[in-house]
């Protein structure tokens, strides 16, 4: 038998660094979404039909003449109901969509037969997720983005941003979404199920974040809860940003949160992931579905 | 990382794997779980050279592929260890995943809504290979498995034989130098299965690749491997070139009786016949026919004695088989099983 060894340390030479395997990864998801004619339809009109059942219902409760709205303005600081929420179910379904992105695509790897196939290769598996993550959260930016254009041609709804007070806030809520979603992501290995805890925490969200209404309206115990949760900050710093112009400078308390969050957010997931990688692969049931 | 290239490929030694799973207990009327625990590879010993073709045959359930995900570090062993080209695959799992590349789940392994070309382009990155290796490499594998004419067509407009051979030149992308295979060519037609026992061969003889092939087609193994383990309940229990495992039942053939009736020692009777080497005898079907089956050294003398041996037993025989011994009748021989059952 004739021996041929290919390469002397029998692989060819590879390109060290992450920044390729990761780009790959995002690549992957993008071509993968727009080949899903149905998903980029439902992507461009979901973020715009969601938020007019709470518009149309605002204005029901404001009364004929719009009584309501001085009441409205006293809670929520601002009159501009419409633009109130408009930016909290737009940040809320942008983070959604990156949230649960990791895990549900995960899952969908899971059940498509190549997670395994992506878990045999020499990238950290992290990287893996971050792209998918990464890959969402490019796609989320342009739904947020044609979301707030097309509130402002159709319904007329004005903002008045201040970019780098919203630049900064979507920075800042990056971390600890991707720290989430590496930690939701673990369930979703360790438990082979996704939409029972996308459902659980998104009601949680839902009604926590204050995505439709000022936060004074909760009792005081949910308040307090509300005051810990990330999402309450993201959305009340892009409120600040997107409608009343803040700056980076007066965003700081919101932004302060989101940093320390996103750091502890992120060790979180990470520390959970990598403990039921182990896991799954101490118990063989990595490729189960 | 630069290092010498190793004598052996894959080395094992005691390598254990054991699971522990939930199971239903009846408990009079009453049905609780409980834990049980799986010994699934219990000890194994085993060296695979580098550039052979190693073949692991055994019926399901018998600890092939969960030796195989060992391997490609998709399981951590309970005990033991295991080494790919020098590097232990629970300690240097990325230093093993760079010189492996495993076919697992077949056609299931790769991203049907992307093209071939995408598909390979998307692993070539994630095995850090470099855009412009990469690029001319693809290329070739395409063409060597017959792809290339559709390799800008999406993944779900192919056959099972297309992308079984495109979950082939998937693993092979960063060119590694052991290939695992866990059953390549289950569910495939004859002739897919044909070409993928061809792109094996080829692999193997002019690119000088180590091949670990587990399949539970006899037949497969047999024309492929230079060596072949057979596993049952998680151990290696024979281990030798085909060629050798077939004569270790003796010189000649195999032959098959189907009988009805017969006394309970007529296997006794039968293994004192010149020229007979072992005799087996299975299990009787519903019907009260058994199947004898008698591993001979010298058919010419044998077979007319043992005709004569069952009748004066009680026995009638209902048909009677002769043919050239197998891997499968190797396994009847050491387990009483077939590898289907």
């Amino acid at each position: 038998m004739a021996l041929t060894v290919p390469h002397p340390c029998g692989v060819v030479p590879s390109r060290p660094g992450y920044a390729g395997p990761f780009a790959a990864v995002v690549r992957r998801e993008l071509r993968i979404f727009l080949r899903y004619p149905s998903w980029v339809v439902g992507m461009i009109i979901w973020p715009v039909l969601f938020p007019l059942i709470y518009l149309f219902g605002s204005r029901a409760l404001a009364g004929p003449e719009g009584q309501g709205l001085s009441a409205f303005a006293r809670l929520a600081g601002t009159t501009n109901v419409q633009g109130f929420i408009v930016i909290g179910t737009t940040a809320w379904m942008w983070l959604n969509m990156t949230l649960w992105a990791v895990g549900t695509s995960l899952r969908t790897d899971q059940v498509r037969g190549v997670l395994e196939s992506n878990w045999l290769t020499p990238v950290p598996r992290f990287v893996l997720l971050l792209g998918t993550a990464a890959s969402h959260a490019v796609l989320a930016l342009a739904v947020l983005v044609l979301s707030l254009v097309e509130f402002r041609v159709l319904l007329g709804i004005h903002f008045s941003p201040s970019v780098s007070g919203a630049a900064a806030v979507i920075a800042l809520t990056i971390p600890w979404v991707y720290g989430l979603a590496m930690a939701f992501a673990a369930v979703v290995l360790r438990f082979k199920e996704a939409n029972a805890m996308v459902y659980f925490v998104r009601g949680v969200f839902m009604v926590f974040a204050g995505i439709t209404f000022p936060l004074s309206v909760l009792p005081d115990w949910m308040a307090r809860i509300a005051a810990y949760m990330p999402l309450t900050h993201t959305i009340e710093a892009f409120r600040a940003a997107l409608l009343q112009g803040a700056g980076p400078a007066a965003l700081r308390v919101h932004l302060a949160f989101l940093f320390w969050s996103g750091l502890l957010l992120l060790a979180l997931g990470y520390y959970v992931f990598r403990t039921v990688d182990r896991l799954m692969r101490r118990v063989g049931t990595v490729g189960h579905h | 990382m630069n290092r010498s290239v190793p004598d052996n490929a894959v080395e094992l030694e005691r390598l254990s794997k054991r699971f522990s799973i939930r199971t239903m207990r009846e408990n009079g009327a009453r049905r609780r779980a409980v834990q049980k625990e799986i010994l699934a590879v219990d000890g194994i010993d085993l060296v695979i050279r580098r550039g052979e073709l190693f073949g692991l045959l055994g019926p399901n359930g018998a600890g092939k592929t969960t030796t195989i995900r060992m391997l490609c570090t998709l399981l951590i062993p309970t005990s033991g260890r295991a080494r790919v080209w020098g590097f232990d695959v629970a300690e240097q799992a990325d230093e093993v995943r760079r010189r492996l590349g495993v076919v697992l789940a077949g056609e299931r392994s790769i991203y049907w809504k992307l093209t071939a070309r995408e598909n390979l382009e998307y692993f070539a990155a994630l095995y850090q290979v470099p855009r412009d290796l990469a690029r001319p490499r693809i290329a070739d594998l395409l063409e060597r498995v017959g792809l290339t004419a559709r390799a800008d067509d999406l993944v779900e407009r192919y056959s099972t034989g297309m992308r079984q051979r495109l979950a082939l030149i998937k693993a092979m992308v960063h060119d590694p130098p052991v290939l695992l295979l866990d059953e390549p060519t289950t569910g495939l037609d004859p002739q897919a299965a044909r070409n993928i026992r061809d792109l094996i061969r080829h692999l193997h003889h002019s690119e000088g690749k180590t091949i670990i092939l587990t399949t539970h087609y006899m037949e497969e193994a047999d024309q492929l491997s230079e060596r072949i383990g057979i596993i049952d309940q998680g151990r290696i229990i024979a281990l030798d070139s085909p060629q050798a495992l077939k004569r270790s039942l003796g010189q000649g053939s195999v032959l098959r009786f189907e009988l009805v009736g017969g006394k309970d020692d007529l296997e006794g009777s039968l293994r004192t016949i010149p020229g007979v080497h072992t005799v087996t005898v299975e299990r009787p079907a519903d019907d009260g026919t058994r199947e004898l089956i008698l591993h001979l050294n010298d058919p010419g003398a044998a077979l007319p004695r043992a005709l004569d041996a069952i009748s004066r037993g009680g026995g009638q025989v209902r048909h009677l088989q002769m043919e050239e011994t197998s891997l499968e009748d190797v396994f009847i021989a050491l387990t009483g099983r077939r590898l289907r059952d």
